[in-house]
């Protein structure tokens, strides 16, 4: 690796020098606990041995988790496109009232760990639920037993998701220049105009959404494991867990590496040609649909959505919680997690945005010959589920020597920038395509070095990309329940985790609170950030 | 003296050839215009003089030391000391006027009094004195090209690189512009290196032009009236069949 | 314009620097006095008691807590897992079976603690390794409307209750220990033909022994075997069960009781310390807190005050089982156990 980082350009040694380390950094933090785990799989006791694997699929049962773990995986995708992409077009492109704070409602449950959206709708629909009183047992006994299984899953991983399609349909369409349309408009009307050339112009937007989506559904722990679905992922916990054996986790997600795989490669496919086509749209000219007759209905169709999967649950949760002793009592047992979280996800956020920062650039100007391998790691620890990253990360850190970081909660921070530096640097590359080369250059020819280049050039070009990296970037540390369990020094423990220990025979009520508080020190921090960041922005472009 | 040189210089991208077996020698003070039709490979030569990219074969030489010779880059962009205005001006578009200009000179370390004092001068020359705090998409395109250029210059440049900069203008303010980048260089005295494929453009230009293929290499090489009459020659045999010839004029 | 940037530079700055004192301030607070305990027993429930061992003797705990109740043990693994160089000082497992898997693995140490003197021998290890306390019984939960009641957990196999009863899945938990009891108890024969009646008279298969007590609860089942402390907490909720344990009779096999146990790591970072911790832990007080909680746990001590729903030790026939015969029969019969679970 050193050899090829080598090379007798010596202006490109700074630049070398600082990619290379993020690969290192990206290598070592995430692809050596996985060759770990690995190794461990495949030898037992000393030797080579795929006992491991063939134990998975003689059983027949890897073939039902299979076909259980592709059936989520692809009833939530299709879902939250069908419903996420006409959404998104709703609420960028419509004159449908109160659009903002629709997409604001939507995008909640996204930002809370889905597991809690599945404690709410337990708590609504299951068999001691709210709505159980009200219900003749027969009826709620059916609903419970809905609710616990496919249809389950799919309805909170679907409430969970759909903003991924509805924002990033809503982000795509920012970047159709509007004369393309209005040429459209002057010969069709604008339901022709939208199918024919608005959605076919964002639809790698769209592609790179529902890939997203089937990953993370592929990938997600919780909400089968509270809901009792057998897939992939609550199958190598169990084998940790109830079998205390290494080896067959491993080989429980070695499947999933092979889907991930395959979904990459059908992503390079589909969007090879068409990544070219994105060109930002000039300022001004933004053209809104009037719905007229249609708004009406419309309306009522959102807001009823709205009031399904974004209201409901975060009511159902203050209704549970409803006493104020029991916010007290939540605080008195949470408190000190509720602080640690915040930090930690703050930490998490700011290195995420550096690390995806470098390696997209790396990745954008294939500066480095092994780019196209960074980008497949980064995805595919993404999308691995976090059981075996986190023991990996065990495995490789739990030293003597390196206690400084894995009796820290270092060890927590490394988990997250294994996990999620896929986001920042994707959202980068994206950021990056639409800045054009000759800025850089430009750069380049007055005499400018590569970290001034990037300093003041590259970086403040891509900020709106920065700053909505750091975002999804704090999101996703703070809602991380899957990494941060499987390595958190005792006594370190975050919000999210501490609230799923004390599901265990917790009090209900307990749980909706501290729940609440979850949503709330989500949203908080990321509305005051939003309205700081919104005001600055307005300020300095004007 | 040869400010620069091309020797034997050829590029590929993927099978394709850009510039083929390149060969040609800029004197110092001299206004040389690359003419050809789109795709023959004039910006990557001078995407080859500044340094983005290296030559597969053959080398580059810059005032006499070669910058750049059989695939790799010997001396980078930033150390070769040319200016250059880019096709789509490449104004950075968070950045005053000022900014823009005080970039390069911060980036060489120009102290701060100095820095001022050939801001103004340039932003003078270039009649933008009035816009410096201005930011590049509250200026007019004339403007911007304008700003281009002064962000170029405002470096003292030997040589300066001018890649279809004024493609974008309409006529008028074009030929105007034109006029004023003779006056820059007349006052300046720097070595112009300048692609169109506007033959109006190039004979306005230029002091010699050449005219490329389609396929990167030289068709002919001449002062103006030598390939204004080999050009008008040609226009004539084009009518005859059989013959592939740009179908470039004003 | 460049004033802001310095601005917001600084404020970031500064924000940094904070945060890494914060955390720097936090990991000095580790060095002294302090102890590190993984726990299985649940959190609710383990966390006061800890807090109370802070309180009373300044030594800071630092707690991991396992999550849900019937599969994950992600402590277990992380024990196994930190071996070679071991984070934790003590383990507080909530049944004995994974006490005896350390103990088997080589990752516990042996401490015989004076706290635990009067505790039976059947609940702790001859030779040191882990040491029961406060323990769960396994118990039948009846519903109300049942009449009479079942009295032996042979009921499951009684075509009276055909399609009537429920039991947690056996792969998991408890139920795994249970089903490993029987087996030793009867021999691998009779167990074996016990479960396989059990599916022919329509049990149920739930995915935890708290959704068994529910699912009795709201009446949809007659009766389950599950641990004492669901019931409890059933009946301290005023739902329309009762608690019958099992097998009581003079010949019959007596009750299954699953102690609580704790565990000295080897090589612990604190032992002192952790010695401390495990006296605490196996102390009267404690008992009479867990006995006293909503999990209702049965002091193992003799003499210990416990409320009227939770019954003394000395007043059950319990079944006389060796743990580590347990915890071996439990790796044996695994692949039968999943076959029987259908997975």
């Amino acid at each position: 690796m050193f050899v090829t980082a080598w090379a007798p350009d010596k202006h490109l040694m700074t630049r070398r020098f600082v990619l290379t380390s993020v690969a290192i950094l990206l290598v070592v933090i995430g692809l050596l606990p996985i060759l770990a785990m690995l190794a461990r799989s495949v030898v037992v006791d000393g030797h080579l041995s795929l006992a491991s694997c063939r134990g998975l699929f003689a059983s027949g049962r890897a073939w039902v988790l299979m076909k259980h773990s592709l059936a989520l995986s692809a009833l939530t995708t299709l879902l939250t496109t069908a419903i996420g992409l006409p959404l998104g077009v709703l609420l960028a492109k419509t004159d449908v009232p109160f659009r903002r704070l629709f997409a604001m409602l939507f995008t909640i449950p996204l930002l809370v760990p889905p597991y809690i959206t599945a404690v709410s709708w337990f708590d609504l629909l299951g068999r001691n639920g709210l709505l159980a009183r009200y219900l003749s047992p027969s009826l709620a006994g059916t609903l419970s037993t809905w609710l616990f299984g496919l249809p389950g899953c799919v309805l909170v991983l679907f409430s969970t998701f759909l903003p991924i399609v509805m924002l990033l349909t809503m982000i795509s369409l920012k970047t159709v220049n509007p004369r393309l349309e209005q040429a459209g408009r002057l010969v069709a009307g604008w339901f022709a105009v939208l199918k024919g050339i608005t959605i076919p112009l964002i639809f790698p937007g769209v592609l790179l959404a529902a890939m997203l989506v089937f990953l993370l559904t592929l990938g997600e722990f919780g909400v089968p494991a509270f809901l009792r679905y057998d897939v992939f992922p609550v199958e190598s916990f169990t084998q940790f867990s109830a079998f205390y054996n290494f080896g067959a986790a491993t080989a429980a997600a070695l499947p999933l590496a092979v889907i991930t795989f395959l979904i990459l490669a059908a992503e390079r496919f589909f969007l090879r040609k068409k990544t070219d086509q994105l060109q930002p749209a000039p300022d001004g000219e933004w053209s809104l649909i009037e719905l007229g007759s249609l708004r009406g209905a419309l309306f009522a169709l959102v807001s009823l959505l709205c009031l399904t999967i974004v209201i409901v649950p975060v009511l159902v949760l203050l209704l549970q919680s409803a006493a104020l002793s029991t916010y007290v009592e939540a605080l008195n047992r949470a408190g000190d997690s509720l602080l640690r979280s915040v930090v930690y996800a703050f930490i998490g956020a700011t290195l995420l945005t550096l690390v995806g920062f470098l390696s997209g650039y790396a990745i954008h100007i294939r500066a480095l010959s092994f780019w196209r391998s960074i980008d497949a790691l980064t995805i595919f620890l993404f999308a691995l589920p976090s059981t075996v990253t986190g023991i990996g990360l065990i495995s490789l850190w739990n030293r003597p020597w390196t206690g400084f970081i894995y009796a820290t909660p270092a060890i927590i921070i490394l988990g997250y920038l294994a996990k999620y530096t896929a986001l920042t640097s994707r959202i980068t590359i994206s950021m990056l395509t639409r800045i054009p080369p000759s800025m850089e250059e430009a750069a380049q020819i007055v005499g400018a070095g590569w970290v001034r280049r990037m300093g003041m050039i590259v970086a403040p070009l891509a900020k709106h990309g920065l700053i909505a990296g750091w975002l999804v970037g704090y999101i996703f540390c703070l809602r991380d329940m899957g990494i941060t369990m499987m390595v958190y020094p005792a006594g370190r423990e975050t919000l999210p985790v501490r609230i799923f220990t004390l599901m265990a025979n917790g009090p209900p009520q307990l749980i909706a609170a501290l729940c609440v508080v979850m949503i709330a020190a989500t949203l908080l921090p990321l509305g005051i950030l939003w309205a700081t960041f919104e005001t600055a922005m307005r300020g300095s472009d004007r | 003296m040869k400010v620069i040189a091309f020797r034997e210089v050829s590029k590929y991208y993927g099978g394709r050839v850009a510039v083929g077996d390149f060969s040609l020698e800029i004197e110092e003070g001299e206004r040389l215009v690359i003419l050809g039709p789109s795709g023959c490979g004039k910006t990557t030569l001078l995407r080859l003089v500044a340094g983005f990219i290296p030559p597969d074969s053959g080398s580059i030489m810059i005032g006499g030391e070669i910058v750049a010779a059989d695939g790799r880059i010997i001396k980078p962009p930033e150390e070769r000391g040319v200016g250059m205005v880019f096709q789509d001006l490449a104004l950075w578009p968070h950045l005053t006027v000022k900014e823009n200009l005080a970039f390069g000179l911060k980036a060489k370390g120009v102290p701060k009094r100095e820095r001022e004092e050939r801001i103004r001068e340039i932003v003078d020359l270039v009649q933008m004195g009035e816009y410096v705090q201005a930011k590049p998409a509250e200026l007019s395109g004339g403007q911007q090209q304008r700003v281009a250029l002064a962000r170029a210059l405002v470096l003292q440049p030997k040589v300066l690189l001018m890649d279809e900069p004024l493609s974008s203008l309409d006529l008028e303010l074009s030929v105007r512009l034109r006029g004023e980048v003779l006056k820059l260089q007349k006052d300046l005295g720097f070595t112009l290196l300048y692609v169109t494929h506007d033959r109006e453009e190039a004979f306005d230009i230029g002091t010699r032009v050449v005219v490329m293929t389609g396929n990167g290499r030289i068709e002919r090489i001449g002062s103006i009236e030598e390939v204004r009459a080999y050009l008008v020659a040609r226009t004539t045999a084009s009518k005859l069949p059989g013959q592939n010839l740009d179908e470039q004029s004003a | 314009m460049e004033r802001a940037h310095m601005k917001r530079g600084m404020a970031i700055l500064t924000m940094f620097i904070v945060l890494v004192g914060y955390l720097g301030c936090r990991r000095k607070a580790r060095r002294s006095d302090v102890v590190t305990v993984y726990v299985s027993e649940d959190e609710v429930f383990s966390e006061p008691i800890l807090r109370d061992f802070e309180r009373e003797t300044g030594i800071k705990v630092n707690a991991m807590y396992d999550t849900e109740e019937a599969k994950s043990t992600g402590v277990m693994n992380r024990l196994i897992a930190e071996k070679d160089n071991p984070q934790a000082d003590v383990y507080w497992a909530n049944e004995p079976i994974r006490a005896e898997i350390l103990k088997q693995k080589g990752i516990s140490a042996p401490y015989f603690s004076p706290n635990a003197e009067d505790i039976p021998a059947a609940f702790k290890d001859p030779e040191g390794y882990w040491t029961g306390f406060s323990a769960r019984a396994r118990v039948l939960i009846v519903s109300n409307k049942v009449s009479d009641k079942p009295r032996s957990i042979l009921a499951y196999t009684d075509p009276r209750w055909r399609g009537r009863a429920v039991i947690a899945n056996p792969l998991f938990g408890t139920t795994t220990v249970q089903m490993a009891a029987l087996f030793i108890l009867w021999g691998d024969d009779r167990a074996t033909a016990f479960m396989m009646a059990m599916k022919k008279n329509g049990v149920s298969m739930s995915t935890s022994n708290g959704e068994s007590a529910d699912l009795v609860a709201s009446g949809q089942f007659d009766f389950s075997l599950v641990d004492s402390d669901d019931v409890v907490s059933r009946l301290r909720q005023g739902r329309a069960v009762d608690m019958i344990y099992p097998d009581q009779g003079e010949d019959d096999i007596g009750c299954l009781i699953v102690p609580n146990a704790a565990v000295l790591i080897k090589g612990a970072p604190h032992p002192e310390a952790a010695r401390r911790l495990i006296d605490a832990l196996l102390s009267k007080a404690t008992e009479r807190k867990l006995a006293f909680a909503d999990c209702a746990q049965i002091p193992l001590h003799p003499g210990v005050e416990t409320p009227p729903d939770v019954m003394r030790i000395d007043e059950l026939r319990v079944m006389t089982v060796n743990y580590a015969d347990v915890a071996r029969k439990m790796m044996e019969i695994q692949p039968f156990l999943k076959r029987w679970a259908g997975l």
